[in-house]
């Protein structure tokens, strides 16, 4: 059995991963998206999804969002000390918010495009969580 | 929704079948819940139905409120159909979209859609080019909208909201140009606060721009609809007063004049009590040859109605002998 600071370290390791691996991810989903609905919309769209994620999961509202793309504010990066469950959740409320407006706004030409992309990096997180 | 944005809307509809296939093209305008829908003739009311519903679904899914359907006020320009109409089944109803929201300043103003009675019928060519489409509508709207503004600021005045002098010498010219060709009548009537130095004097500047907004408020509910009322400068007030004959011009003058006189200006603990002196010139009454000999015609009739003891309204009757 792993000590507490051994554990402490091994699930701060695994924050940081799953929180970097959806951060990717939303920026690879933003690329994506942009090239086919523009940048103006696609921001309003990733903020829709962070307000209405961000009343459960707080940390989420450190995410910037602009035309330019999608960001972390450097100084607020407590989402990392929070437990990979709970980024994989919160994360996970943000890209289902995302496919569901994107499949609201054109049923299945966005979602098409990026569920390949998406589907294996939430496995990759998932088998993080469970290999801790 | 102005003319302008209904032009762009418009010009929308008629250009897109040139470059997608779609039974109709839908713009969703939240202010007012309006609904263009730009649609094939046959297309039956099942799929019209579905199309509001959609588009409403959209706005309130993008929007964050709730949308009633019921409210929405749908207008419909037809088009010619492609097909057959004969072939087109009654039952038919929407089976894919594109829709996408128009957003003005970060700020979703409402959405556009292509619909289709077929399955699958667009992809992701059609969406990027929709979504340009979509992208300069929405700039087209901000111009439209930053024109407007730039376009309010200047022609009103920033503290009454009455119309400015710009304003009203572009007005008066274009009145002017009208009664002079055809002869029909035209009023000009200039009214001054009096005294009014002595208010902002006494009771300060803040007090002074309150009585000049409840003035502005009193003769812009004394005219008809079609009459101009604009801030001539200072405590002077100027009123284009279109086909109304002396007689009528000097009853609305009149009315004016005591509605002012009965009325308590705030003056911080106290109410004040004022009065106004109007000037009035008519066309052809005063055989002015241009607009600027009508405006000093009136501006006469003020001088007198001043000298006169305030508190009254004057008619042009002659110019002063010097």
């Amino acid at each position: 059995m792993a000590s507490p600071v051994k554990e402490s370290k091994e699930g701060r390791l695994s924050s940081d991963l799953v929180f970097d691996l959806y951060l990717n991810l939303l920026t690879e989903i933003w690329e994506i998206a942009s090239a086919l609905i523009g940048e103006a919309i696609l921001a309003l769209l990733f903020l829709s999804a962070i307000q209405k994620n961000g009343e459960k999961h707080p940390f989420l509202l450190s995410l910037k969002v602009s035309e330019e793309g999608i960001g972390l504010d450097k100084e607020k990066e407590e989402g990392k000390r929070l437990s990979p469950e709970e980024i994989h959740k919160a994360f996970q409320g943000v890209i289902n918010h995302l496919t569901h407006l994107f499949s609201t706004l054109s049923e299945g030409v966005i979602n098409k495009e990026l569920f390949p992309k998406v589907f294996p990096r939430i496995k990759e997180a998932e088998r993080i969580i469970s290999s801790r | 929704m102005n003319f302008d944005t209904k032009g762009i809307i418009e010009s929308a509809g008629i250009n897109l079948p040139n470059l997608f296939n779609f039974s109709s093209f839908g713009v969703l305008w939240k202010e007012g819940l309006v609904l263009y829908l730009y649609q094939e003739e046959s297309i039956p009311p099942p799929f019209t139905k579905k199309v509001v519903e959609n588009m409403v679904k959209v706005l309130s899914t993008l929007g964050g409120e709730p949308i009633d359907v019921n409210q929405v006020n749908l207008q419909i320009e037809k088009r010619q159909s492609k097909l057959d109409p004969m072939t087109i089944s009654p039952q038919t109803t929407l089976k894919s979209h594109l829709t996408l929201p128009l957003a003005v300043e970060g700020e979703i103003v409402g959405c556009i859609s292509l619909n289709s009675d077929q399955p699958n019928a667009f992809d992701v060519q059609d969406l990027q080019f929709f979504s340009v489409i979509g992208y300069q509508i929405s700039a087209t709207l901000k111009h439209c909208q930053r024109f407007s503004s730039i376009k309010t600021i200047a022609i009103y005045d920033t503290l009454t909201n009455l119309h400015n002098r710009r304003y009203f010498e572009e007005r008066l010219g274009a009145e002017a140009q009208k009664s002079f060709f055809s002869g029909t009548t035209l009023s000009l009537m200039m009214v001054d606060l009096d005294h009014f130095k002595k208010v902002n004097d006494t009771f300060g500047h803040p007090v002074g721009d309150k009585v000049l907004c409840h003035i502005a408020s009193l003769l812009k509910n004394s005219v008809r609809r079609d009459d101009t009322v604009a801030r001539y400068g200072g405590e002077e007030f100027v009123l284009i007063l279109p086909g109304a004959n002396l007689e009528v011009t000097s009853r609305i003058a009149e009315r004016i004049r005591e509605l002012v006189e009965r009325t308590p200006f705030e003056g911080g603990q106290n109410r004040l009590n004022l009065t106004v002196s109007i000037g009035i010139s008519n066309f052809p009454t005063h055989r002015a040859r241009s607009k600027e000999e009508l405006v000093k015609m009136a501006d006469v009739a003020l001088y007198n109605a001043k000298k006169g003891g305030r508190n009254r309204v004057c008619v042009f009757t002659g110019y002063p002998v010097e």
